[in-house]
């Protein structure tokens, strides 16, 4: 049924591409995905418990049975595709609205986008597995290069295609193997479990992480970051990304993951979650920063599910959707900075919070979450994950996740005030910046009530959606989650208690900022700071940006600065720490590490090595094949001839 | 006596279905052909006078049947691509079809002496018969399917050809051809099977040289003629296979072959003859200047390399099991490995000719292209575009739902 929906819709968008104006295919578009959304829900009954339904509905390909089987696991998948994907189409009608071409093809692509993962994951059988993992990875392709006129549109699609294509090829060889022991391409079938063996597992843990930018497979992420903003969105929220976390997760469904595999998964999750923070510190554009930051929190989301524990797998799903959420609204709302001003440079932006207000407040609920501030759904997915952790003994896992929590507060802080706070920069002061259209608001700001309304109130997406989709991988559901992410199990009384650690402090911050800005006599924080603090969530979130006192306006070099709290008597004014500063101090910092985790370095060299390859063998046979070919080819027909003779 | 080895061929493994499959899509590319041609010209009268009698004889070579009269009517079909090139106006062209000619010679007399040393053999010849066999059939085929080390005809050919010239030879004269192989893979397995190592190199030998050496051009044409040589290497491997999955797979793929590879000489055409100059690395944003043909490029090239939901992948799904059924994964990795390079290619060639930001001017189009203006953006001729899109519906539509066709070839 949403799948229907979704292809009624691309169907629509095509015959009638040369009638519509941009908005109305906006709406049509947003309609589609909306009843797709709609057609999930419906569904959600049948699969409480662990349930699954199943339907086979015709011979695909010869012996291929087009079959489905929708279970927790897709469901998750299919509403995060739907539900996030139709806030972004929402989002979509007004940013759209004044592209000049291209807009039919716009919407097809991302309505494929979303039946793609939506396919992918109802699919019971392995082979319409890989079509739909590659149909969204072309979706991708082209979304990315949608302004192909642009160089570095067209040159971060070709990275997207080649990084993520040829990874693809792993899961197919592993379909194919398993096909080659079982017969048959459905996962379904309990003879899949004997044939699951580690190289299968390694084979498609390779592709996943190509589609999940999990290291060392990340780095096409970044350059992706040309596209329209709804697209990162989608690619980094709901759709793309989140693809190779579905197969991550079902390969619980194929069969018993012994130890070592968790641990490999771990590592992976761990070291990526690491690698996609240190670089986030760096970034000053902000769609660039926020596409590591996603790096780092798909990190997050496997090492919930490499725990493989009955918490670990509740975790990273939780995260999973979470992450969905908070990512959309971040993207959407740098989506409407950019709109508005022209740039998502952080150094040439600042104080945009007194002219956009709407676009500061849901984006300070987004940043909220993403540190992890309690109130909002990132705090209790931190919160699950690193009781999980805990529990299942990985003191390791909890460092890291802890310091990685530390650098993800940092460089949401520098992107927060560096867009939103400060003063604003000399060259934008004349532009006509206004706050989003109310499409776009709507489209965010749905996207960060969620995100507060799942942190005051997860149960809501526990029980209904997560519980299933731990039990349908053949776990027991033992999560006993209330108001505000506390646990009322035993288990997660030293997590619970740290949270209290984590508020007190919390209102000790917000006590200090009271102190220092009475001290500050007004021109402590700007004015437009203070329509951003609607919501508790964003005073939480905003209180360490209202604790920096503004570098003073007599200071030119101030522009694009902030002042510092210098935990005592005021820093001069001079002493303001700009976006630059930040990066500057972090590859300083931090340099050995860049050096070595940057797998570019390696994959460019071999690239090079390939292509050097090819002109010596050119160099070799060109001559002969463009001046001698009978004579050639009468020598090499006597070399065949002594082959076979030999043979 | 050939003509009962290829009979028992049909009734072994491939079935009149195919046959009428591969009538049924030779028309379809013959009428594709024409009608682009129409379009954009690709000769004078003789031009179309021969490509009229080498469709006869294609489809007449298909409609008699498997046999002695099949093999002769190819040949002559051959021999009438030979004389489509040697007729074009340019000394490049002329020199490549003779050495087309030549090497076409020396296959014909290959493959007809060893078939007939087969036939009048038992079901595995005796040493050296058998030996000489192997070695004609090989060298024979080589040279007709463009297999690495026989290849040498085809890239000149392309490069200097009329695009739907090339066209018309690698996706009807060659697939034709290859038809015939799978024929004798059922015919006489031993060809095969005791010398299947030597087969096998040939194969992945055509899939990295292939591949290799289309990376290294900087001439369109000469690229997607390494890229035939590349797919072959994949076509040979699922007959050497020989299993029910080898050989569907190997024929779908010979078919979406054809098809994409017209796609893919069809849109280089559309941006040569509009722009008057060959399309090399050099040309930039070619995609802005002509949209449809950098949109059916793009999506011949993923067709090419088995990229679902095109037709491609339909045959390429079934290579790849072929691969795994005959190597394990090894062999399934290999071939994977071999498309990487072909994605490759196929991806420097989209990004640095057709996307991306274009040339600011262009020189004047050739006296002998007749095309409009190419300053003032001229819009692409708009039967080749009908052509190219209603071929690439059909690739997506049997790529989405090959049940119907799969199912009917059984």
């Amino acid at each position: 049924l949403p799948t229907g929906f979704l292809v009624a819709g691309i169907l629509l968008q095509l015959a009638l591409g040369k009638i519509l104006t941009p908005k109305q295919k906006g709406w049509l578009a947003f309609i589609a995905s909306l009843a797709a959304l709609a057609g999930v829900l419906t569904q959600l009954p049948g699969i409480l418990h662990g349930a699954a339904v199943q339907s086979a509905v015709f011979l695909w390909d010869q012996n291929v049975p087009l079959q489905y089987r929708l279970d927790g696991l897709s469901l998750v998948f299919a509403l995060m595709a739907t539900g996030i994907g139709s806030a972004i189409l929402f989002y979509c009608i007004d940013y759209m609205a004044h592209e000049p071409s291209g807009v039919t093809r716009f919407y097809m692509f991302i309505l494929t986008f979303i039946a793609g993962l939506v396919n992918l994951v109802y699919s019971a059988n392995l082979l319409l597995v890989y079509l739909s993992w590659e149909v969204i990875g072309l979706c991708s392709y082209f979304l990315v290069g949608f302004w192909y006129k642009e160089t570095a549109a067209a040159n971060g699609a070709r990275k997207v295609l080649i990084m993520t294509h040829l990874p693809g090829y792993g899961l197919l060889a592993a379909i194919l193997l398993l096909y080659h022991q079982t017969g048959t391409f459905l996962w379904t079938d309990p003879s899949i479990h004997a044939a699951f063996t580690t190289g299968i597992f390694l084979l498609m843990l390779v592709a996943a992480m190509a589609k999940s930018v999990i290291f060392p497979l990340h780095t096409w992420i970044p350059e992706a970051m040309n596209a329209p903003t709804p697209v990162s969105a989608l690619l980094h929220s709901a759709c793309y990304v989140k693809a190779g976390v579905y197969l991550i997760a079902r390969m619980y469904s194929l069969g018993v993951w012994p130890h070592s595999w968790n641990v490999v998964v771990l590592a992976l999750g761990c070291a990526t979650m690491l690698v996609g923070a240190l670089f986030a510190l760096t970034q000053t554009d902000l769609k660039r920063l926020l596409a590591f930051s996603t790096i780092s929190q798909l990190g997050y989301i496997i090492t919930g599910l490499g725990l493989g524990t009955n918490l670990g797998l509740a975790a990273g799903l939780f995260y999973c959707l979470s992450h969905g959420l908070f990512k959309g609204t971040l993207f959407l709302c740098a989506g409407a900075v950019q709109h508005s001003t022209g740039t998502r440079d952080m150094r040439r932006l600042g104080g945009l919070a007194a002219r956009m207000p709407n676009t500061a407040r849901i984006w300070l609920v987004a940043a909220c979450a993403i540190v992890g501030v309690p109130l909002t759904n990132g705090f209790v997915a931190k919160w699950l994950l690193l009781d999980a952790a805990l529990e299942a003994n990985q003191a390791v896992v909890v460092v890291i996740a802890w310091l990685v929590s530390v650098f993800t507060a940092f460089y949401m802080l520098k992107a927060t005030v560096s867009t939103f706070y400060g003063e604003t920069p000399a060259w934008l002061q004349d532009r006509p910046v206004h706050d989003a259209d109310s499409s776009m608001l709507a489209g965010m700001g749905v996207l960060g009530a969620l995100c507060v309304l799942f942190g005051l109130a997860p149960q809501l997406l526990m029980q209904p959606v997560v519980a299933p989709a731990v039990e349908s991988l053949g776990f027991q559901w033992q999560v006993s989650l209330s108001w505000l992410g506390v646990q009322t199990s035993s288990a997660g009384i030293h997590v619970t208690l740290g949270a209290g650690i984590v508020i007190l402090a919390a209102l000790i911050g917000a006590l200090v900022f009271a102190a220092t800005r009475s001290q500050a006599k007004g021109s402590a924080v700007p004015a437009a700071v203070m329509p951003a603090m609607g919501t508790p969530a964003a005073a939480a979130g905003s209180m360490a940006a209202m604790t920096l006192t503004p570098a003073g306006a007599a200071h030119p070099s101030a522009a694009r600065s902030v002042g510092v709290f210098g935990g005592g008597d005021p820093l001069p004014a001079q002493a303001g720490v700009t976006v630059e500063d930040f990066a500057a101090l972090a590859e300083t910092s931090f340099t050995p590490i860049y050096r070595v985790t940057d797998p570019d370095r390696v994959y460019m060299p071999l690239w090079q090595g390939i292509y050097r390859l090819a002109g010596q063998v050119n160099r070799l046979l060109s001559p002969v094949c463009d001046r001698y070919p009978l004579l050639a080819t009468l020598i090499l027909a006597l070399v065949v001839c002594v082959a076979v003779w030999l043979w | 006596m050939m003509n009962s080895i290829l009979l028992e061929t049909v009734s072994q493994t491939v079935n009149p279905s195919w046959d009428l499959l591969f009538t049924g899509a030779f028309v379809v590319l013959l009428v594709g052909v024409a009608l682009y041609a129409s379009a954009i010209p690709q000769g004078a009268r003789r031009w179309w006078g021969l490509a009229a009698l080498l469709g006869l004889l294609v489809i007449g070579g298909q409609v008699v049947g498997a046999g002695t009269a099949r093999m002769l009517l190819l040949d002559a079909a051959a021999f009438v691509a030979v004389a489509m090139v040697w007729t074009e106006d340019n000394p490049q062209a002329k020199a490549a079809a003779r050495s087309y000619l030549a090497l076409l010679v020396v296959s014909v007399i290959c493959l007809g002496v060893g078939l007939t040393l087969a036939e009048n053999a038992s079901a595995a010849p005796a040493f050296p018969i058998d030996k000489l066999i192997v070695a004609l059939v090989v060298i024979g085929f080589g040279l007709k399917l463009a297999l690495v080390p026989f290849y040498f005809w085809l890239p000149g050919l392309a490069e200097y050809a009329r695009p739907m010239t090339t066209a018309l030879i690698v996706s009807v004269v060659d697939i034709a051809a290859f038809g015939e192989l799978a024929h004798l893979r059922a015919a006489a397995p031993w060809v095969f099977t005791d010398y299947a190592a030597l087969w096998l190199t040939l194969a992945l030998l055509s899939m990295f040289g292939g591949a290799l050496l289309a990376l290294a051009q900087r001439n369109l044409k000469r690229m997607l003629a390494y890229s035939t040589i590349d797919d072959m290497g994949y076509l040979l491997l699922g007959v050497l296979v020989g299993s029910t999955v080898g050989m569907s797979g190997a024929l779908l793929a010979a078919l979406s072959h054809a098809f994409f590879k017209v796609l893919l000489f069809g849109a280089v055409g559309v941006a040569e003859y509009q722009s008057g100059q060959p399309l090399t690395l050099d040309s930039r944003g070619m995609a802005s200047r002509y949209p449809v043909s950098a949109a059916v490029f793009i999506a011949g090239a993923l067709g090419m390399i088995g990229v679902p939901p095109l037709f491609g992948f339909i045959g390429r799904w079934r290579l790849y099991l072929a691969g795994v059924e005959y190597g394990g994964a090894s062999l399934a990795l290999t071939m994977a490995a071999a498309t990487g390079l072909a994605l490759l290619y196929y991806v420097r060639a989209i990004h640095r000719v057709w996307l991306g930001h274009g040339n600011e001017t262009l020189p004047a189009a050739a006296p002998d292209s007749a095309a409009p203006n190419t300053a003032a953006q001229p819009a692409e001729p708009r039967m080749a575009v009908v052509v190219m899109i209603a071929l690439l519906v059909l690739m997506l539509a049997v790529g989405l739902f090959p049940g119907g066709l799969t199912g009917w070839l059984g």
